[in-house]
């Protein structure tokens, strides 16, 4: 009697046990888990809608989590995608410190993680960072920047500002570094004022209208992102300098790539959102297959857009 | 009682040895300086090994510029993924090149020569900005590296090297009508395509 009943629980934990096993993995899709810091930016939508599109053609489920650039739903986001099975998160990061905890936590659960566009301050954090190359960028820019400036006379004195994006943000910084590898190599180019305007259009103009009081003689200027070379461009229409002073931006954004055709801005740095989010789900897709040698950053060229160029982007890119 | 003695003694050498090697001390300036030191990434020294040891020896296995306009012209895509390199992913690619020509004209930015093959491309004198001397041989793997600043002074060192050691004597030396032969380095945009304006950044010449 006691025999069978051992038997008995014998067999019902086998039975309880294998009830826990998860019997869907088999049968259904794996999925990918697309986590963006904001969707109310038509860039990062591009971005996410990318990807999400990119991992489904490959076969996967996915999912697009909004983190209202807010690190704690970010979190939320994460504890999610891990408790619901998810077999890769393709992540746009809210702060590049801030979301290294939560990378880490998917990370710990065996769960890769490939960041698009935004770098997480931690080379263990992620799988691999997709990112645009800034400095590369910004290189080109301050080359094209010195070319145009430098028409009339090598040496004559050339004076600009250069307008930041918020200053805690890595991007800011590459774009900075990139652009004064080239120009500080010229003594007689002379920064007179070096602002940030938080990557935002009003402040950009408020910003640079300040400026333009000190410093009524300058030749160009140079912002951290297509908003704020909006903004500077307003700033200088209002002041009656349009025409004699050169703005430059960053992002290759549609109303700025309409503004150089138009010769209102002279160059931006097109980005590619579409490339680093295709790249990403390719990725997710190769590991979830077994390869694990990714290189830790991977850049993604930014393409010089100026005068010259600006007939071969004719037909605004789809954003 | 000796027994006992005998095996106190056996447990305070095996914990002896075990607190002897398991705890240490060192300087926290050492431990810093030592720290530091297996990080830390030197671009000039990286910089000056790849190029004495790595790309000048690639110089001698640069595809014919001359060839490669051609078959740019005929099959770009066969021309880009046998020929082209590049660190990043997207539409900017980078080919180690060499050619033979004579000098036209000297100008402040650069030096515009003929091609023997018919074509006319300019020698970057003043403008050696980018990344195309650190891709273009492909001897570069990006899982080298973790850091992406630490790639970006690798390009900033290679090109000083090369404003010093080729293109300072180079730019003092040549004159209009003499025979130049380079291996260099150019950059071009798969997507958008422009051989009309062709910069060679140069690597190596031989001017006479």
């Amino acid at each position: 009697m006691n025999s069978q009943r051992f038997i008995f629980l014998w067999f019902f934990a086998i039975l309880l046990a294998g009830s826990c096993t998860n019997k869907s993995t088999s049968n259904q899709p794996k999925k990918v888990a697309v986590i963006v810091s904001t969707l109310n930016n038509p860039w990062f939508v591009v971005l996410a809608e990318t990807a999400a599109a990119q991992a489904k053609e490959l076969g996967y489920e996915t999912k697009i989590f909004d983190s209202q650039n807010n690190t704690a739903l970010e979190s939320d986001h994460f504890e999610n995608a891990i408790v619901s099975g998810f077999s890769a998160i393709l992540l746009n990061p809210t702060d590049s410190d801030g979301s290294i905890v939560n990378a880490m936590k998917a990370k710990d659960a065996g769960i890769p993680v490939f960041c698009m566009d935004r770098e997480v301050n931690s080379p263990q954090a992620a799988t691999c960072q997709i990112l645009s190359d800034n400095y590369s960028g910004c290189v080109a820019i301050g080359k094209y920047f010195v070319q145009s400036l430098r028409t009339k006379a090598t040496d004559a004195p050339i004076k600009y500002v250069e307008i930041l994006g918020l200053v805690g943000d890595n991007n800011t910084w590459n774009r900075s570094k990139g652009f004064h590898s080239v120009v500080d190599h010229y003594t007689n180019f002379k920064m007179v004022a070096q602002q940030s305007a938080d990557f935002d259009r009003n402040k950009a103009m408020e910003v640079l209208e300040s400026i333009l009081q000190a410093h009524p003689d300058v030749n160009a200027v140079f912002c951290g992102n297509d908003a704020m070379a909006m903004g500077a461009y307003q700033a200088l229409v209002a002041a009656g300098k349009a025409k004699d002073v050169g703005v430059f931006g960053f992002d290759g954004a549609d109303d700025v790539m309409n503004s150089i055709r138009d010769g209102k801005i002279k160059a931006t740095g097109l980005q590619s959102p579409q490339t680093m989010a295709k790249t990403a789900a390719q990725f997710a897709d190769e590991y979830i297959k077994g390869k694990r040698d990714f290189a830790k950053k991977i850049p993604v060229a930014v393409e010089l857009v100026d005068q010259e160029n600006i007939k071969d982007y004719s037909t605004p890119k789809k954003r | 009682m000796p027994k006992n003695s005998l095996k106190y003694a056996i447990v305070l050498v095996l914990l002896g040895v075990v607190a002897y090697n398991s705890v240490y001390f060192r300087k926290l300036d050492e431990v810093k300086a030592s720290s530091g030191s297996t990080s830390k990434f030197d671009p000039v020294a990286y910089a000056q090994t790849f190029w004495t040891s790595r790309l000048l020896p690639a110089t001698s296995s640069a595809t014919d510029l001359g060839t490669l306009l051609t078959l740019l012209k005929t099959d770009k895509e066969k021309a880009i993924d046998s020929y082209s390199h590049a660190l990043g992913i997207g539409n900017i690619r980078y080919f180690l090149v060499k050619g033979e020509g004579k000098i036209n004209a000297i100008s402040d930015n650069d030096i515009t020569v003929s091609l023997l093959s018919g074509e006319t491309i300019k020698l970057a004198t003043e403008y050696i900005f980018g990344n195309a001397v650190r891709d273009a041989s492909g001897l570069i793997k990006i899982t080298e590296f973790d850091n992406t600043m630490d790639l970006n002074n690798v390009s900033t060192e290679l090109n000083a090297i090369l404003r010093k050691k080729v293109v300072s004597p180079f730019r003092a030396s040549a004159k209009v009508g003499s025979t130049v032969k380079f291996v260099g380095a150019i950059e071009l945009n798969k997507e958008h395509l422009h051989l009309e304006y062709l910069e060679v950044i140069p690597i190596s010449v031989n001017s006479h």
